[in-house]
């Protein structure tokens, strides 16, 4: 009983979300990966810098973590929930929480 | 993001070297504590170079202490620490300051006064009325105004339609407007003579209205009474009237001139120098000498008056001296080329003089010549209306 009540509030706010077409990142807490050619990355909605080292870059998110792995990788610019990665970006790979669990 | 980034060069910017252990935790912390970074670079896995703005800076300080960070400070960048540096520079900034405020002053003032729109009134007139009101070069911009001036000019002179007063920058363009003379015209109901404007001979007279007086071959004077605005009747007596007619005579043109038959002539050798001098009001800096090298020499004056913009004019003028060489040459004519100068010269300045070509019936020349010189004499015949009217005053 409990389960199934919490899935229906989960899912209300959602179900308003797609008739009004508002973005999933804006709606929800799920960062944005943008991958502007092969040297540029902007990743929106992130928690917090787990590591940064000149050829990896480890992000956690809220829904699990962010790798970025490349050389010379810079971070232009860095506010509360933007993060633009400069540098020769090599591979990307997630790491979701619920695969830990 | 890029507004954040211009905003902090205006406010100022330092890069810092980040050195210690625990970097992530650093910029996190920075993260929560809503500083902005950008341009981090990772220099080795201790070191990390970072920009951020002089607000935040104060207060990475405790963030570091947290963290256990070591703050280096590499380069500072932006507006206040530009004007810092030049605060060392005192006379620099108050002689940059002294030239704009100059600039500033100079821009305050009339330096130039062009005049247009002159074409019988000479300009040396319009700029002496301007000058006995008070509007010369020197003239302070702020508190004048040109309405009073146009006024004034327009009140003292009536052969000026209309007066206009342009400032742009330094410069004053005044611009003028000529009125047409009116012509005198006597009203109709008034009694008026017609009376002779030339000394002539008359050939015709034609009265619509009046008493001729003079008759064909009289010779009259100027403002004498060609016909007489009075008419006389048998049983009404003598009465006035408005005369009116027209009277042709004959007006002779004449003019004489003396060449002489052994003439020095200029003629310019081509050689020319050129001298400047700088000009300020009327205090005046010579160059280079002023004397010339030539012997014989003409001298042209030019002054050009100097400006910043295109009418920013500047109270300094730059004159230059032209030094034409020229040497002197004897002619000598014979008697028909000395006549033939002294013809063309007449006929040159009695063309000028009169208005309708077609209506000259005769040329005469007379000559008379010595041993030095020839005398030419030229008389034109002209047909001509000389009939103007003249009010009868009792």
């Amino acid at each position: 009983m409990s389960i199934s009540k919490k899935r229906k509030n989960k899912t209300m706010p959602n179900k308003i979300n797609r008739i009004l077409e508002i973005p999933q990142e804006v709606s929800s807490n799920i960062p944005k990966v943008t991958v502007i050619g092969f040297e540029k990355m902007l990743i929106e909605n992130y928690k917090a810098i787990l590591e940064y080292q000149d050829f990896y870059i480890r992000l956690s998110t809220n829904i699990g973590i962010l790798n970025i792995n490349g050389f010379e990788l810079n971070l232009e610019e860095m506010t509360t929930d933007d993060l633009l990665v400069t540098g020769k970006i090599d591979s990307i790979d997630f790491e979701s929480i619920e695969d830990n669990h | 993001m890029y507004f954040k980034i211009l905003m902090a060069y205006f406010l100022g910017y330092v890069t810092i070297e980040v050195e210690g252990y625990s970097i992530e935790k650093f910029m996190n912390l920075c993260n929560s504590e809503k500083i902005f970074l950008w341009n981090l670079k990772r220099l080795k896995t201790t070191i990390m170079k970072v920009n951020v703005s002089i607000k935040d800076f104060k207060r990475l300080k405790t963030i570091a202490k947290k963290t256990k960070c070591r703050i280096k400070i590499c380069n500072k960048k932006g507006l206040p620490f530009f004007f810092n540096r030049y605060k060392k520079r005192k006379i620099f900034i108050i002689l940059f300051l002294i030239v704009i405020i100059g600039i500033w002053a100079l821009s305050n003032f009339i330096w130039n006064i062009e005049i247009i729109g002159t074409d019988k009134i000479a300009k040396e007139e319009i700029q002496q009325l301007l000058d006995e009101n008070n509007f010369k070069p020197g003239k302070c911009k702020i508190g004048l105004s040109t309405k009073e001036i146009i006024n004034q000019i327009r009140l003292q002179r009536d052969d000026i339609a209309w007066v206009g007063i342009e400032i742009s920058g330094t410069n004053a363009i005044v611009k003028i407007v000529e009125a047409d003379l009116k012509p005198d015209i006597i009203p109709e109901e008034e009694y008026c003579n017609i009376v002779a404007t030339k000394e002539a001979m008359i050939t015709k007279v034609s009265a619509l209205n009046g008493t001729p007086v003079v008759k064909e071959g009289d010779i009259v004077k100027k403002g004498s009474i060609l016909i007489g605005g009075w008419l006389e009747g048998k049983y009404t007596g003598m009465r006035y009237v408005h005369a009116n007619g027209e009277v042709q005579a004959k007006v002779w043109y004449s003019d004489k001139v003396k060449i002489p038959l052994k003439q020095t002539k200029k003629e310019l050798t081509g050689n020319e120098e050129n001298k400047y001098s700088v000009k300020i009001n009327n205090f005046q800096i010579n160059l280079s000498k002023k004397v010339s090298k030539f012997k014989n020499y003409d001298t042209i004056e030019e002054t050009k008056k100097l400006r910043l913009f295109s009418d920013f004019y500047l109270p300094i003028e730059i004159q230059k001296t032209t030094y034409k060489e020229y040497e002197n040459q004897e002619v000598s004519y014979s008697l028909d080329e000395a006549k033939q100068i002294g013809i063309n010269q007449i006929t040159q300045k009695l063309d000028e003089q009169i208005e309708n070509k077609d209506s000259i019936k005769d040329k005469k020349i007379q000559e008379n010549h010595t041993d030095e010189y020839v005398e030419v004499e030229v008389i034109y015949e002209v047909l001509e209306n000389i009939a103007t009217k003249e009010k009868i005053v009792f």
